[in-house]
């Protein structure tokens, strides 16, 4: 069975690897969402999935080499295994023929999930370090939040209408 | 805390891109997949998977085990062959609610009842997918489709009852509504020594109905363990069983605190017995000579 995270047990070590899977496995959702708008001839949204991929490598290397400086190479004790869709979208969220303003949506759901993970996890924190860790990476999903809310300002008002409406209708029903 | 895996869930995943829909649920079960055959550690060359036709069935592609997709609801007879052919590989066997209730049905009583030692995976979306969404034997009396444009007469088959009541040691029920939940269940599924079935409710968001998206199952779901249902007690479990539909009861519905021998276990005994008396290769040719 993958095991659980157990905050209270968290070391500072700990902390910077599962922040480093976090923006792991949230890079490669991005990625995976990219392709799936490329296999359905949905390019803008597929470039902003793209660089969703890109933002979370970045962070995910700053976290990475952070914890290198501080750790070297120890093992870590910490796996994939443990995180499940923390800052990843949900696969629900993507849809055929989305809307860069759905895409932006997606991503900026993620980023309110991601902060509620880090907010929920705070009260089981024992380690003054780790509490540390945890603020910041909060606070850093509220920057997050309002680059993506930058990225939604910049786009030509909402119309009001349905994405799904320039859908057409699966050809069985 | 430590933690140490030999395989990781990528291990699995193979370089093929997935083509179901975006946003369709058969992505979470493919992750739950990978991340429960990570967990079981048995290494990719060391697992077949099996399925039929269907945009479900297209799953093996997608891992790095041994793959057929096979003819539509035959996954189950060509999983038995190969299990029974080489008896130390796992056994996945996977496919849509068509492929296994409708056209498959047939089969599903005879592994059980043989006690394959396979673990049989069904993505049921309540609809045909790959073919544009005809009526399935899962879909809800009353549900309009092109094949059913006036509302469907039919009553859906129930899987979780079917396979109770044919006697399957391991009855599970998972939804990419808690993708935690199904690695774990998918994972304890796999090391059942036995037959074991999975019902996924695995939102077709192209063809689907609202109430079976996302949103709709997490309304109605409901987590076997928090309310206390005990998995050995297979009465209770064809009680809650009877509420497929209404509600979504996810993790084990039932499995069998003491596992009968598998089919193929039974096969070795019966092979160990039998060559006991059997004439040296050599001799095999005398059989043929009249006395
Ligand atoms: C012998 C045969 N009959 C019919 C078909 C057409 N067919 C392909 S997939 C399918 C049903 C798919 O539904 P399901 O098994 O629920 O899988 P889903 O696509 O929903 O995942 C049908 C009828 C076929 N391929 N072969
Ligand atoms: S048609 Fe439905 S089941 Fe098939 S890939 Fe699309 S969403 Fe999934
Ligand atoms: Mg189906």
């Amino acid at each position: 069975m993958a095991a659980r995270i157990d905050f209270a047990s968290l070391s500072l070590m700990d902390a910077l690897d599962l922040a480093v899977l976090i923006e792991d496995e949230a890079k490669e959702r991005y990625e995976e969402f990219a392709a799936q708008m490329d296999q359905h001839r949905t390019p803008e949204a597929a470039r902003f999935f793209r660089l969703m991929a890109v933002n979370e490598a970045k962070h995910g290397q700053e976290l990475a080499d952070r914890r290198s400086q501080l750790f070297g190479g120890v093992t870590p004790t910490v796996t994939r295994a443990m995180v499940f869709e923390v800052e990843a979208p949900d696969y629900d969220q993507a849809r055929a023929f989305m809307s860069p303003r759905q895409a932006m949506k997606a991503a900026l759901a993620s980023e309110v999930k991601a902060h509620a993970f880090f907010v929920a996890a705070l009260p089981a924190l024992k380690d003054a370090k780790v509490r540390a860790l945890f603020e910041e990476l909060r606070d850093e999903e509220v920057q997050h939040q309002a680059l993506v809310k930058a990225e939604l300002a910049k786009l030509p008002p909402d119309s009001g209408l349905s994405d799904d409406d320039f859908v057409d209708e699966p050809t069985a029903q | 805390m430590s933690a140490t895996c030999e395989f990781q869930a990528k291990d699995y995943k193979s370089d093929l891109k997935p083509i179901w829909c975006p946003g369709c649920g058969d992505y979470s079960v493919v992750q739950g997949i990978y991340r429960a055959l990570a967990a079981v550690g048995r290494p990719p060359h060391e697992v077949a998977f099996i399925s039929g036709i269907g945009c479900s069935s297209r799953i093996p592609g997608y891992t790095t085990a041994y793959g057929f997709n096979t003819v539509h609801g035959r996954a189950l007879p060509i999983a038995q062959g190969i299990k029974l052919a080489n008896p130390d590989l796992l056994v996945l066997a996977a496919g849509g609610d068509g492929d296994g209730f409708s056209i498959g049905g047939g089969h599903i009583a005879h592994l059980i009842r043989r006690n394959i030692d396979i673990t049989y995976i069904v993505m049921d979306n309540q609809i045909y997918g790959l073919t544009k969404g005809q009526l399935s034997p899962t879909s809800q009396k009353g549900r309009t489709t092109c094949t059913s444009p006036y509302g469907s007469l039919e009553n859906p088959v129930n899987p979780l009852l079917y396979v109770l009541a044919y006697g399957a040691g391991f009855v599970a029920q998972a939804s990419p509504t808690d993708l935690a939940g199904m690695a774990a269940t998918l994972e304890e599924a796999i090391r059942y020594p036995g037959f074991a079935f999975v019902n996924v409710q695995s939102p077709c968001v192209t063809y689907g109905e609202e109430a079976q998206q996302i949103k709709g199952l997490k309304a109605i779901s409901e987590n076997l363990s928090a309310i206390g249902h005990n998995p050995a007690d297979r009465l209770a479990a064809m009680d809650l069983a009877q509420h497929y539909g209404e509600k979504l009861h996810l993790g084990v519905f039932y499995k069998n605190p003491e596992p009968p021998p598998t089919y193929d276990a039974l096969i070795r005994e019966r092979q160990a017995q039998l060559s006991q008396g059997a004439l040296p290769k050599e001799r095999i040719l005398d059989l043929f000579i009249k006395k």
